[in-house]
């Protein structure tokens, strides 16, 4: 057998002792990773995503920003909807004088994990699949994150936010982040959570978060995912939904050089879910979108609709597999994967995968890659746009269309900014 | 204003208007009739430059200018619409945010105020009147999920926001109930100006009993068959279209 990751630059990761807590889990991670080399390209999973580039690197774990964040440094992620209700982390490091949960309602628990210790048994837990190895090294060593529980029948009416702030080390090593986050909504609650990560410079980041919606609980839940251009993001997702629970996520990738999302979601009966997905990619980027729907158990809903916009060099990967399981009668899946080049050599590549082991089921997907329709087009210029405008118009509607049912007004706002600017759409004016 | 001679062209190499010629003078209105497929439509989107037809022969002018000169969006700036028979729904484009884009588009080209969101508002809030649109059309994005009916209140709601020299409107009619076809109608002639112009395309009559055109043009195998008053109009209504048909094959037509 091969050294412990030894051929791996993440290596030096695990030389920092284990931290307290979930030695069980730990070890098994950590055993998982020996003899682990980083993938290539020649695994399945990987053909699309080389991790070439991390060869030449050096990674530790990351240490609290110094000095420590000012408001100030914090108060552009802030969102006025969410003033009373964040955790925000700096680094992987809770910052508690950033942070603000008093505007939750009585029962409605959110905390850092450093003070959750083994008591959270849930972690670790939830989710199916073999991990890969960066949610391995999250589980070996990850030190904090968040924790966020919700009783029994309790309606959440202010969203929650969940920001994840990165900065460079001067040394040369990629800092390495490694947050967990464990959200669990008991029978018929409701809540509207935001997860944002943000960063400047290189680094390393994998967040793994896991969640458990009980029966008849309702999630929302919106990832966003502006990591710096340098930065590297593995996160990792593992949803469990229970008996009439509904789990409605949109994940929305911006930033990165490479970056994979990997949610993995079990639905149990009669229970519903939307994984919708954005990609807006340029330059050299390369992100990466693994998913996993499955319907373990009959009467089960699932959406499913990933939009990639592709220019410049980047490249785009979408890997949607949904498992209907034996007996998972009257399963209704949907999944659609709708892709924009915008250049000679951008690239999407995308493969839709149904695994279908029940036969009264309604099961669909499509995939298309293109560019713009020219009847779209036509349309537009007959208003009396120019065709440089309309083509502008019709790039930020495709990727904006997944922003408009976004709950929260100013996230909403800002992310419609941020695609205007990046479909060089801004000059058509204020369309936020 | 709008002079047609001898027109013809072409999709994927097949003939479709076979030489057409038509006068329009600004306060006019037309009304181009005729079975489908007769190349109504074709007329329609081929004066307003759709990008599948090939124009094959003759002249068009429109305020003096040769029409083929200009791209689709200069000939909308210069004051021609069309209202579209199956409108493109345009997902993540807020209603209001497109129609204040093209509404600042020809008022640039005019050398007219632009309006700011906050001016457009109260502009377009008056507009949705006309219409009896309802305000949450505004903010759903463009067309999306839109009812037949409810994308041809929006054609000329655009119509109302741009209003252009000459408009063309195809089939309006269709997909909408009585009423809404009497709201839109009504719409069309308050739009109307003495320096204005109309072409109606339609296959039936009745929305001809709300926008009353001077001139009735019936449309067969890509060429105007008959041209009269509104008389022709009825007469169509009660007799349909084969006899037009006929009296062209027997070499009768005026």
């Amino acid at each position: 057998m091969t050294p412990a990751v030894d051929a791996s630059p993440l290596s030096g990761l695990l030389t920092v002792p284990r931290p307290e807590g979930w030695e069980a889990l730990r070890t098994a991670a950590e055993a998982r990773l020996t003899g682990q080399e980083l993938p290539d390209t020649s695994l399945e999973d990987w053909k699309y995503l080389d991790l070439a580039a991390l060869r030449d690197l050096a990674f530790r774990p990351a240490v609290a920003a110094l000095p420590a964040l000012a408001s100030a440094d914090v108060q552009p992620y802030v969102h006025p909807e969410m003033m009373a209700s964040r955790q925000v982390f700096v680094n992987g490091f809770h910052a508690p004088h950033a942070s603000c949960a008093t505007g939750l309602p009585p029962g409605v628990r959110f905390f850092p994990i450093s003070a959750a210790s083994e008591a959270c048994r849930l972690l670790g837990t939830l989710g199916e699949g073999a991990p890969d190895l960066f949610e391995d090294l999250n589980t070996a060593r990850f030190t904090e994150g968040a924790v966020l529980l919700v009783p029994q029948n309790v309606r959440v009416e202010v969203p929650l936010h969940l920001l994840f702030l990165n900065r460079p080390a001067g040394d040369g090593a990629l800092p390495t982040v490694l947050p967990r986050v464990l959200v669990a909504l008991d029978r018929g609650a409701e809540l509207e959570l935001v997860e944002e990560h943000h960063g400047e410079g290189a680094y390393l980041s994998c967040p793994v978060v896991e969640i458990r919606v009980a029966e008849g609980a309702i999630l929302r839940h919106e990832r966003i995912q502006r990591e710096s251009p340098e930065a590297f993001h593995f996160g990792a997702l593992k949803a469990e939904v229970a008996r009439g629970g509904q789990y409605h996520s949109r994940t929305l990738s911006f930033g990165g050089r490479l970056s994979r999302q990997r949610p993995r979601v079990r639905l149990a009966e009669g229970a519903e879910a939307t994984l919708d997905g954005l990609a807006l990619l340029g330059g050299q980027q390369v992100a990466d979108t693994h998913s996993f729907l499955h319907h373990a158990e009959p009467h089960g809903t699932s959406r499913q609709l990933h939009k990639c916009v592709v220019d410049g060099q980047a490249r785009a990967v979408f890997d949607g597999q949904i498992r209907v399981a034996p007996g998972a009668q009257v399963t209704d899946a949907q999944q659609q994967s709708r892709n924009l080049l915008l250049s000679e050599k951008a690239r999407v590549d995308t493969k839709p995968q149904l695994e279908i082991y029940a036969d009264d089921v309604k099961c669909s997907h499509g995939a298309a890659v293109g560019q713009l329709d020219p009847d779209e087009l036509f349309y537009l210029q007959s208003r009396g746009l120019d065709p440089e405008d309309a083509r502008n118009l019709l790039t930020y509607g495709f990727a904006a269309d997944l922003l408009a049912r976004i709950p929260v007004a100013s996230l909403r706002r800002s992310l419609r900014h941020l695609v205007l600017a990046r479909t060089q759409a801004a000059s058509l004016g204020d369309l936020a | 204003m709008l002079s047609i001679k001898n027109l013809t062209a072409s999709i994927n190499g097949t003939p479709v208007l076979k030489g057409i010629d038509l006068e329009i003078k600004a306060g006019e209105i037309h009304a181009i009739m005729g079975p489908n497929g007769s190349g109504k439509s074709t007329l329609g989107k081929v004066l307003v430059g759709h990008p599948s037809y090939e124009v094959t022969g003759g002249e068009v002018t429109f305020d003096g200018k040769n029409l083929f000169d200009l791209e689709p969006d200069v000939r909308a700036r210069a004051g021609l619409f069309m209202g579209f028979q199956h409108p493109i729904e345009v997902p993540g484009v807020s209603n209001a945010a497109f129609l204040r884009l093209a509404y600042n588009k020809k008022a640039e080209a005019e050398g007219r105020d632009e309006l700011d969101p906050l001016e457009f508002d109260d502009f377009i809030r008056e507009k949705i009147k006309l219409v009896s649109m309802k305000e949450e059309f505004l903010d759903r994005s463009l067309n999306e999920g839109f009812s037949g009916g409810e994308k041809k209140r929006n054609e000329i709601l655009q119509m109302a926001v741009l209003e252009p020299k000459l408009a063309i409107l195809d089939e309006l009619d269709s997909g909408l109930d009585i009423d809404a076809l009497r709201v839109l109608g009504d719409a069309v002639n308050r739009l109307m100006r003495p320096e204005r112009a109309l072409l109606v395309i339609t296959h039936f009559p009745r929305i001809l009993e709300t926008i009353r055109p001077q001139f009735v043009h019936v449309l067969s195998g890509g060429r105007i068959l008959k041209s009269a008053g509104p008389e022709l109009a009825v007469e169509l209504e009660e007799r349909g279209y084969d006899w037009v048909l006929e009296e062209a094959a027997a070499g009768g037509s005026r």
